[in-house]
């Protein structure tokens, strides 16, 4: 980011949090409803003092993390089969394209019944959202690849397989960094909801808890925490997106 | 090395639910060690041929013989440089890893003039420039056979002129078999040792030349009747 993006981005913050303040300083609404922003912070503080914080955003990152992964992981291999072994396809594209328009939440008691509220359901809840994104801009990505690239590996003797990882793969990459992109994002928002189903920790329970202790600004900590930690690592996806696809097209992630 | 040879080959496409035929009935021999050339007007089947011939397309009747044993390679109407790669791993993207060697792609890339370029990306380069690339791609395959699809019509003058020369030695040097293709008569005229005239996807006209290839003069009375012969067979419909 440069300077002048940064200042920018400075003046509105520092505008919101001054309207914010303005609000709450004149009793516009009851301090239960919209705590004073000097309140949320000195909550964080503590939270921050006590570690307690860090321990809930450990344990929902550790969980998005490893649904994050096993959803990339078998959007891959499904997308790949599609391509190498189109036959194979026909025996799960349907399937998929079913489970595609349950929204996952709505499995959540079934997940319950299945594996408890342990770390199984809701690690299932991230793949189930965080797979299709990914999923279906693979498959885009690998679909839509050139046939004049393709042809070429074909003149120098390519196999499927040796054309796949050659060719379509890097020619893809783009989109499935997009898909990964979204997918991860998709996570973070269905981790919190399940946490706040079904947990005893994490960032989604933390925030539902201080709700029903009438903690607001407990509750706002908590979300500004999850969008803080998910733009950081937004951030960071985009940084490792630019490093991977040096030498194709600008893509308007920087 | 056998040459290659084709036999009654045809070849129609469906456009519009009607049956266009662009190829009809070719019977040709590719020679082994020597440059054969298909001269036509745009259109009249000469990237089909070309295709064929390469395997990419499968022929409808007749058949190629003696393609498939060979090592080949293609030199494309467009680049078809991935975009991915920088422009010496373009060059070496159809040898395997262990067959790289380091000194004789340094050799190519120098003939094609891109040595300063040797890590830009594709996008970095002009049209020329990446179709040398391409041209550069094919020769370090170190093919048999190669096709060629207008290969030098990007080029500049003086450039086309220079990879002209460049592939006249190369080939003398290989004694690889080339079929190339080309609307240019002068560039037939220059490099052909066989020229092949393509109307409307049936082969015309042949003619052999057998001058040596830097001593050829096109102003030279032979040349100029001989122009203006493929002129009068292209010229008729």
């Amino acid at each position: 980011m440069n300077k002048n993006k940064m200042i920018k981005t400075t003046i509105s913050v520092v505008s919101l949090i001054t309207v914010w303040g303005l609000v709450s300083k004149m009793g516009v609404v009851s301090s239960y409803i919209l705590p004073a922003p000097v309140k949320v912070l000195n909550t964080l503080f503590k939270m921050v003092q006590t570690g307690e914080i860090f321990e809930d955003i450990h344990i929902s990152y550790i969980r998005v993390l490893k649904g994050f992964f096993i959803a990339t992981l078998a959007a891959f291999i499904l997308a790949m089969i599609r391509i190498i072994l189109p036959k194979w396809n026909d025996y799960y594209e349907n399937v998929l394209q079913f489970l595609k328009n349950v929204p996952p939440l709505s499995l959540i008691s079934l997940l319950i019944l299945w594996f408890g509220i342990g770390e199984t359901t809701k690690i299932g809840i991230i793949v189930l959202t965080a797979f299709f994104p990914i999923y279906l801009n693979t498959v885009k990505g690998f679909i839509s690849c050139d046939k004049k690239l393709l042809e070429v590996g074909e003149i120098y003797g390519y196999s499927k397989v040796n054309s796949f990882f050659k060719i379509r793969l890097p020619y893809a990459m783009s989109d499935i960094l997009v898909g990964m992109r979204i997918g991860l994002g998709y996570s973070w928002r269905a981790i919190i909801s399940a946490e706040m189903i079904a947990a005893s920790a994490g960032l989604g329970h933390m925030i539902l808890f201080a709700q029903q202790m009438s903690r607001t600004d407990k509750v706002i900590v908590g979300i500004l925490v999850i969008g803080v930690v998910g733009y950081i690592t937004d951030r960071l996806f985009a940084f490792i997106i630019g490093k991977v696809l040096k030498g194709s097209e600008k893509n308007g992630w920087d | 090395m056998d040459g290659i040879k084709l036999v009654n080959v045809s070849k129609s496409y469906e456009v519009k639910n009607q049956q266009l035929k662009v190829l009809d009935g070719i019977d040709l021999n590719i020679s082994a060690n020597k440059m054969t050339i298909i001269l036509g007007r745009s259109g009249c089947g000469k990237t089909t041929l070309l295709r064929l011939v390469s395997g990419i397309e499968e022929v409808e009747k007749g058949e190629v013989r003696g393609v498939r044993l060979k090592r080949k390679a293609y030199v494309f109407q467009e680049d078809r440089l991935m975009p991915w790669l920088d422009v010496k791993r373009n060059i070496t993207f159809g040898l395997k890893k262990k067959q790289i060697n380091h000194k004789k792609i340094d050799e190519i890339i120098e003939m094609v003039g891109l040595e300063k370029f040797c890590s830009a990306y594709p996008s970095q380069l002009s049209g020329g420039m990446k179709q040398r690339v391409s041209i550069a791609r094919a020769f370090a395959y170190n093919p048999e056979f190669i096709m060629m699809d207008e290969p030098f019509s990007a080029l500049d003058f003086f450039t086309r002129e220079q990879m002209q020369k460049e592939l006249i030695k190369i080939h003398q040097k290989t004694r690889c078999a080339i079929l190339f293709v080309t609307h240019s008569i002068d560039e037939a005229l220059i490099l052909g040792d066989k020229i092949v005239i393509l109307e409307k996807g049936r082969i015309k006209s042949c003619y052999e030349m057998n001058e040596k290839k830097q001593e050829r003069d096109l102003l030279d009375q032979k040349f100029v009747a001989l122009k203006k012969q493929i002129i009068d067979d292209l010229r008729i419909i």
